[in-house]
Order: structure tokens, then sequence, then C-alpha cells
């Protein structure tokens, strides 16, 4: 069947081929801090395989023309091209979403999942893991990266242009932001 | 010495046994399309080995390390102020094995390009399609005066390869008393780790703020007039530190007499052209070059410490089926003052571009275009890190630096005429990147 479908590649789709190859290869360079696979092993660092193309495509596209706040990833994406963007975006939203499910305490969970209840599952889904068609998924996404997204939303030093995020965190205390994200962190699959 | 009597050994087992030896080297396994043999299992070769099994599973690798275990150099300055166990940047080899990397624990000592085969200093040889020389760098000890690899095992460790030196200088800052002078001496560039020294200054600062040494003072003698994200070091030392004379790190260039000549163990004594600097703490950072299993091979023209490699698949511009990452390599755009940086993540970069290259040729299918990139995050402080990118493409068969895509954190948040300093949030959420940067680094490498 595979050599079937690259003889079928190699007669008829030689161009696509050769543009799928390339953003494998543009795509690897996002491994490094992301993990392989967009499957983030460090838990400040987002896992990015399998998250929604449109959302990809649009935060990618807020940092590079500068209309969203970012530490790193602005600099990096200002290299590439639109059509480089919207390749990368199609890659990883193509991947399988991953969770990494991680312990948190019982309390934690009640709290959190009180917290999400009120004002997470419009958009991200009950546990996260069924968001609407641009929000992303949240069930075993890294809670210290979730935590630092929330702290960006909340701080005046960052342009965050998503407004009905930029709401819903101030509709929870500290402390209860704190255990949303803890219990999307600790969901899995 | 030891090696060398055993090298010695080796060549008379060899006289001995050589046909023997060289006629069979290790059998290919069944149905493999290629072998390819992976010298060295830093950032480098271990990235190498694990994309190459990764795209194509039907390549044979085999890696050849002399340590069982490795130590990341990156956040091992964490390590040096006490502020990170050790543990935590090392990794061993099983994740490569599970992939089906031919993992051989032994010291690769001659490299045959003509026969294709590498031979180890354990007696074993190896033959190959294509050969991936990653040995890191060796230190040139002969550079500074008085300074020799015993002595940097024993009282003026460089701790630039992470391990027992840097444990060892950890010690060595620990009972350094308060009112000590910890001096770090950079050599020349090109090194390994540009923003490294800088890092380890302010993390030796932060180890002696927070243990009662507040008169205590690291000096930086350096062999070069700037060094990589200086701006953003020098906030950071005035911020926490103080900085300059008076402050608790000093930076002397080598335009102001700053390059280490000779240094005297016995009186804990650094030399420069004109002046003495006696210290409690010696961290004699010696010059590099490429790995000695590179320089051997002649593969090192580049000064004859680093070896040249083509843009388009890393391949050494002296040997065929031969390809050189990490940091015995030079490239990127040399000419215009933006080579590669010698770093891990540049190394796993240069790595995937291999992998591709070997697995596209193998396939019988074009090469993709290469890209390279790079990031690195330097932690200065408690909730304090900065970082910087690098992005490379090759057009017409050279490396073009992108700026666009590459750079430092910010310094100002104003304009030239007002700056506004950057909000001390950026520099926590940087430090807390480090950390995520590092475990994918490692995971993606060893994983």
């Amino acid at each position: 069947m595979r050599k079937l479908l690259l003889a079928v590649m190699l007669t008829g789709l030689t161009s696509t081929a050769a543009a799928q190859t390339k953003i494998e290869v543009l795509a690897r360079t996002c491994n490094t801090c992301h993990g392989t696979g967009g499957v983030s092993a460090g838990t400040s660092m987002p896992s990015i395989g399998g998250l929604p193309r449109e959302y990809l495509k649009r935060v990618m596209k807020q940092w590079k023309y500068d209309e969203r706040s970012s530490i790193t990833m602005g600099r990096i994406v200002k290299g590439f091209s639109d059509d480089e963007i919207d390749a990368l975006a199609a890659y990883f939203a193509s991947r399988e979403w991953t969770p990494t499910p991680q312990k948190a305490a019982a309390d934690a969970l009640a709290a959190g999942e009180e917290a999400v209840r009120r004002v997470c599952t419009d958009c991200h889904g009950m546990k996260g893991g069924d968001p609407d068609i641009d929000a992303p998924p949240l069930d075993g996404q890294w809670g210290k990266y979730m935590a630092i997204e929330v702290e960006k939303y909340l701080s005046p030093e960052f342009k965050m242009p998503h407004r009905r995020m930029g709401k819903a965190v101030t509709e929870v205390k500290a402390t209860e932001a704190e255990a949303a994200v803890r219990y999307f962190g600790a969901q899995g699959r | 010495m030891h090696s060398i009597l055993r090298r010695d050994l080796l060549k008379v087992v060899s006289a001995a046994a050589g046909v023997a030896i060289l006629r069979v080297p290790q059998a290919r396994a069944a149905g493999a399309k290629a072998r390819v043999v992976v010298v060295g299992g830093g950032f480098a070769g271990a990235s190498c080995a694990r994309y190459l099994r990764l795209l194509d599973p039907g390549i044979d690798v085999t890696l050849i390390e002399r340590e069982r275990r490795y130590t990341s150099c990156p956040l091992s300055n964490e390590v040096v102020s006490g502020e990170r166990a050790i543990a935590t940047l090392q990794t061993g080899y099983g994740g490569l094995s599970e992939r089906g990397v031919r993992v051989v624990f032994d010291e690769a000592a001659r490299i045959d390009p003509v026969a294709k085969t590498v031979a180890t200093a354990g007696g074993k040889s190896f033959g190959y399609d294509f050969l991936v020389v990653s040995p890191g760098v060796d230190f040139d000890y002969g550079a500074v005066k008085g300074l020799t690899a015993e002595l940097a095992e024993t009282r003026l460790p460089h701790a630039w390869k992470a391990g027992p030196q840097t444990l060892l200088l950890r010690k060595q800052l620990d009972a350094m008393p308060d009112g000590g002078r910890f001096i770090i001496s950079v050599p020349k560039g090109p090194f390994r780790c540009p923003p490294g020294p800088y890092e380890r200054a302010a993390q030796v600062a932060m180890h002696c703020l927070h243990h009662g040494k507040k008169k205590a003072k690291v000096l930086i003698l350096d062999s070069n007039d700037s060094f990589s994200k200086k701006p953003l070091f020098e906030e950071a030392y005035k911020a926490l530190y103080g900085y300059g004379p008076g402050g608790m790190i000093e930076w002397v260039p080598a335009s102001s007499d700053g390059k280490v000549e000779e240094v005297d163990a016995k009186s804990m004594t650094c030399l420069t052209t004109f002046e003495n600097f006696t210290g409690d703490v010696l961290n004699i950072i010696p010059p590099h070059r490429a790995g000695k299993i590179a320089r051997d091979l002649g593969l090192a023209t580049v000064n004859g410490a680093w070896c040249p490699v083509r843009p388009e698949n890393m391949e050494s511009t002296v040997h065929k089926d031969i390809h050189v990452i990490g940091d015995a390599c030079v490239g990127g755009d040399v000419a215009g003052g933006n080579a590669f940086p010698k770093s891990a993540h540049m190394a796993n970069s240069q790595a995937k571009v291999v992998a591709a290259s070997l697995v596209a040729k193998v396939n019988g299918q074009p090469a993709p275009d290469p890209i390279y990139t790079n990031s690195c995050y330097s932690v200065v402080g408690h909730e304090w890190g900065f970082s910087v990118v690098h992005l490379f493409r090759v057009d017409s068969g050279q490396w073009v630096y992108v700026k666009q895509g590459s750079g430092i954190s910010p310094v100002s948040f104003g304009t030239k005429d007002a700056p506004k300093p950057v909000p001390r949030i950026y520099r926590k959420m940087e430090a807390e990147y480090a950390d995520g940067w590092l475990r994918n680094l490692m995971a993606d490498a060893f994983g």
C-alpha cells in the first residue's frame, strides 16, 4: 500500500510531494522546543501537535505582525513567510492531540472543575477536550504553560487580542485560575 | 597515557589480526538500506541517530560513544551555583536503543575514509556507507601557559564539558569565603556556548548573594572585546549584582588587557600581558578545537581547529560521505559575522538536516531544502532569563543569515530616544521557558 501510494505521489503529485517534504523539514525545527511531533516534554512549553489549524494560524500571524505579545515566538515567526505559517499550522493541526495528564490533588481538581464549569467550558469543552473549532484543546496541556498564559492575559504588559479569553480570566479568582489549569492538565483521553 | 597505551596495543592486535578486523566489519542488518555510523553521542550525534531512525527505520544506525551517561552543558551553570541538581541534566542512551540505534560504548580511534570503516579503541570495526562525525570540542590546554589537563581535573576546572568538573567547580565556589574572588577566563572565540561564561558569572554572583558572601567578586577576564547578549547581561548584572568597579561582577575585555596568557596554580594567579590577578577560584576555560578524531582525519582545515562543511547537507568539504555536525563544525554566514553558534539547539538542527539529506539520498529522492535554527536561553538570577534565536536558510549553495527570524530578547520597549525598560515579567517568563526548552531539547535528542 505504501509503495502504491509512493508511486502515485511520484507520478502524479511530484510538486505536492516536494511541498510536503519541505513543510516536514520546517516543522521539525519546532520540535526542539515543543517536543518531537509537537508533544512537549517540558512543563513550560506547550504541546502544539493537534492544535486547531485556525488557532495556530491566527496566533502565529498575530505574533508576526506584532498584534500579540510574545516572549520568544514573535522573533521566530518573523523569519517565516505567511505561506510557511499556513503550512505549519496545517501540519501540526493534522497531528493527533496527545494529552500529557499531570497529577493533581483531589481538592485542586474539585475547585478546578467548578471554575472550569463556570467560565471555560463554553469554548474549551468540559474537560478541555472538546473545544470550539478555533480554540485550543486544553486536556493534558501542560499546567505550567497554561498558568503562564493566564498570567499574560492578566498582565497589562501583554497585548493579548482574544477578547473573550481576556474577559474570562477576570471572572475567576487567582486561586481558581490556578485550580482550573491543574484540572485541565490532569485530563487524559 | 592510558588511552595511548591502549591505542598502541590495538595497533599490534590489528597488525596481527588486521585483515580479519578490516574484512569483517559488523554485518549489515538484514535488508538495511544503508549503514550510518555516528561518532560521538552529544546533542548533535544523538539527535542525528534518533532522527535517522524516526525518518527511515530501514537505515542501520550505529552510535559510538565513550560515556554511558550524558550531561547537558545547557543550564549546567545552575549546577555550579547550586540551583539545580546535576541529575536533572543527565540521560542515558536507552531511548536511542529502543528506537533501534545500535549504541556502542567505546572510543572511536581511527577512521578510514577510503575503506569506509571506523575502528574503535576496543578493537571493533564498523563499516559505513555514510559517516557522521560529532565529537564536540577538545580543549587546547597548551594555549594557556601553566595549564594542563590534569590541573583542569583537580585545581582549575574549566567545567566547559558538563560532568565531574561542574561538580568540582561547585564545590570550590561553596568553599570560597566572603570577600573571595572568582575569576572566569574566557578564551578567544569561537567557543562552545557563546553566552555561557557570562551566564556563569551571574549564577556565581547569585550564589554569593544568597550565601552571605556579599563582598565576593566575580572577575571576567576576557580574550574578546564583546560578547553574546551583552546588553541583556549588563542590564541584569547592574540590577541584580552591581556591575563594574565596586560592583560584584566586573568584566575586563581583551582591549583592556583581559586576555589570560598564563596561570600559576600554586599562587592561584592569572597573568595577562601587564597584570597579575589572584583569585580564590580560577575557572580557566581553555581555547577549543574540534575533537581529536576529526582533526586526525584532516577534517579541521579552518585554522587547524574547525571542520568546514557544505551548506546543503553538512557534508565535509574534505571527505565525501562524511558529515560533521555540532561544535566541531564551522558553518553559517561566517564572512558576515554570523557563524553558527556552537550550541545544543544548533547541533540538534544540523543533525536533522543531515538525517533528512541522508534519508532522501538512500531512497533516491532529491534532498529537501535545509533550514537551520537556534534558540538559547540564559538564566542569570531567580526569575530572570533571556534568549537569542537564529535562523539560517540556504540560497544558491550559500548560508544566509535571516535577520528577521533572529535576535535577542528585547533590550528596551521604548524608542531609541526614549528607552523604556522591559517589564520584569518578560524576564521571569524566559527563566521559566528555559527549563521547558532544555527538557524538550533533551527529549528530541535522546528520547
